[in-house]
């Protein structure tokens, strides 16, 4: 009778218990929630023991996402804050002070920890955003040709230089240095400029500009730096031009020389 | 090139260089055959303005030589027909009343497909390799053709004129040739390259 007493009662004991132990290990979840979100970034834990004499150490600063919690924070957060120190009651003195030194620093972090990793994603996509771009760039440059857009300013630039060049050679060349026209040329160009159409040139994004801006470079920088240096290779154009066509000049007219009677 | 008479080496004072690179120009220039030995500027443009020629055309090299090396390349306009066919006639049966004939041609279009894939994926990758190899020997043919030239006229101008014409950066343009009014290979395969950049861009 008794044993089947007990045996009536093990199997409606046994549901009940896989019902409880069902029951924790739901609960272990969601109390653990934040452990498993911190091991998901990276972030190092060492575990306390619930004896509460080990100290919990934590390496990096606390993350906290937690989208489906339940319970309120302060039941499952494994460490205790600053401010419950005081009112804590502290069984060993080393454990206690070593616990202090360590959650004061967690608390100093644990206001960056969010605005880090926002930033860290943030970069992150900024990244993946210029690779994209990089590989449709670089397609670009594949499929069509490498070479320099040149607008009407440039265009009107280069003839101008040649004009000035055959002009220095025939009659200014003997009085003066042929740069020193040049100059003169190059700022007339720069009061000319606004009587151009301004053409936007689309910024190519390189490896280089790529990698300035993951440094955090501001792009406004970046672009000022680059059109910059647009303007510095406009200038080393006209005077390429320049004396390109200055010594083709001073050829010909030796040869013209040469060849007269 | 042979010596030109009147043109002092660069080890020479620079003091009568000035005075000799008009007397150069002077003795130089009554003699067509001395002219022409003295074009020493045009071989440098005329070599730069071919390898920029070239480079332009590498693209088109590179896809002449992959057609000559590849030998099945009709087989590919050949299976693009035939699934083009079949796709035809696929279309021209109705899945309902025909399943197992519309499942057939599927089954062979997929087939074909395959096979056409992989064909086009060893000939683009044969085309890359084509055009890796074109680039490299066209850039150690120029990388050859450029220290040649530099190492011609190291220590000979290209071209001379008075030095005042390009005061102040006299030393600059005659680099490394130390001749006073001179100009020197680097700073003319410089230009010229520049020039020739521009002038093939305007053109294509």
């Amino acid at each position: 009778m008794e044993a089947s007493e007990e045996k009536t009662e093990k199997p409606s004991s046994g549901v009940s218990a896989a019902q409880r132990r069902a029951e924790l290990r739901r609960r272990k979840l969601l109390m653990n929630s934040e452990d498993r979100m911190n091991r998901i970034v990276g972030f190092a834990k060492n575990d306390s023991d619930n004896s509460g004499n080990i100290v919990i150490v934590r390496l990096e600063p606390r993350f906290h996402l937690d989208l489906d919690r339940t319970q309120p924070w302060s039941s499952s957060s494994p460490s205790p804050r600053p401010s419950e120190l005081p009112g804590a009651s502290l069984e060993d003195e080393m454990g206690g002070l070593r616990q202090r030194a360590k959650l004061e620093r967690g608390d100093d972090l644990s206001g960056s920890p969010r605005r880090s990793l926002q930033q860290y994603l943030s970069r992150f996509d900024d990244a993946m955003k210029l690779r994209s771009q990089l590989a449709n760039d670089k397609q670009a440059q594949d499929g069509g040709s490498d070479s320099e857009e040149l607008d009407p300013f440039r265009i009107f630039r280069l003839i101008g230089s040649v004009l000035l060049a055959v002009f220095v050679r025939v009659f200014v060349c003997k009085y003066l240095s042929i740069f020193a026209p040049f100059l003169t040329l190059e700022l007339a160009y720069m009061g000319l400029s606004k009587y151009f159409p301004k053409v936007e040139k689309k910024t190519q994004t390189t490896v280089l500009t790529a990698a300035l801006l993951l440094s955090g470079i501001p792009a406004e920088v970046i672009s000022r730096s680059m059109d910059t240096y647009r303007r510095m290779g406009d200038v080393f154009s006209d005077l390429c031009v320049y004396f390109f066509t200055f010594i083709i000049s001073h050829e010909i007219v030796l040869l013209i020389a040469s060849e007269a009677p | 090139m042979g010596e030109i008479p009147g043109r002092q080496s660069p080890d020479a004072g620079s003091s009568n260089l000035s005075s000799s690179s008009a007397s150069l120009r002077c003795s130089t220039a009554g003699t067509p055959r001395r002219r022409l030995l003295n074009m020493a500027w045009f071989l440098v443009l005329s070599s730069v303005f071919l390898c920029n020629l070239m480079k332009t055309l590498l693209p088109s090299i590179s896809s002449f030589l992959t057609k000559m090396v590849q030998k099945d390349a009709e087989q590919e306009s050949e299976m693009r027909a035939e699934i083009h066919q079949m796709k035809k006639e696929q279309s021209s049966i109705s899945m309902m009343d025909e399943f197992a004939r519309y499942a057939r041609l599927e089954r062979k279009i997929n087939k074909t497909t395959d096979k056409l894939k992989t064909h086009v994926q060893s000939r683009t990758a044969q085309q890359a390799k084509m055009k890796w190899v074109v680039n490299i020997v066209f850039y150690i043919l120029q990388a050859a053709v450029m220290i040649s030239l530099i190492w011609k006229y190291y220590s000979d101008p290209v071209t001379v004129v008075p030095p005042k014409w390009i005061a102040p950066v006299e030393r600059l343009v005659a680099f490394p040739t130390g001749v006073a009014g001179g100009v020197g290979i680097t700073c003319w395969l410089v230009v010229c390259n520049k020039v020739v950049t521009l002038g093939l861009s305007a053109i294509s």
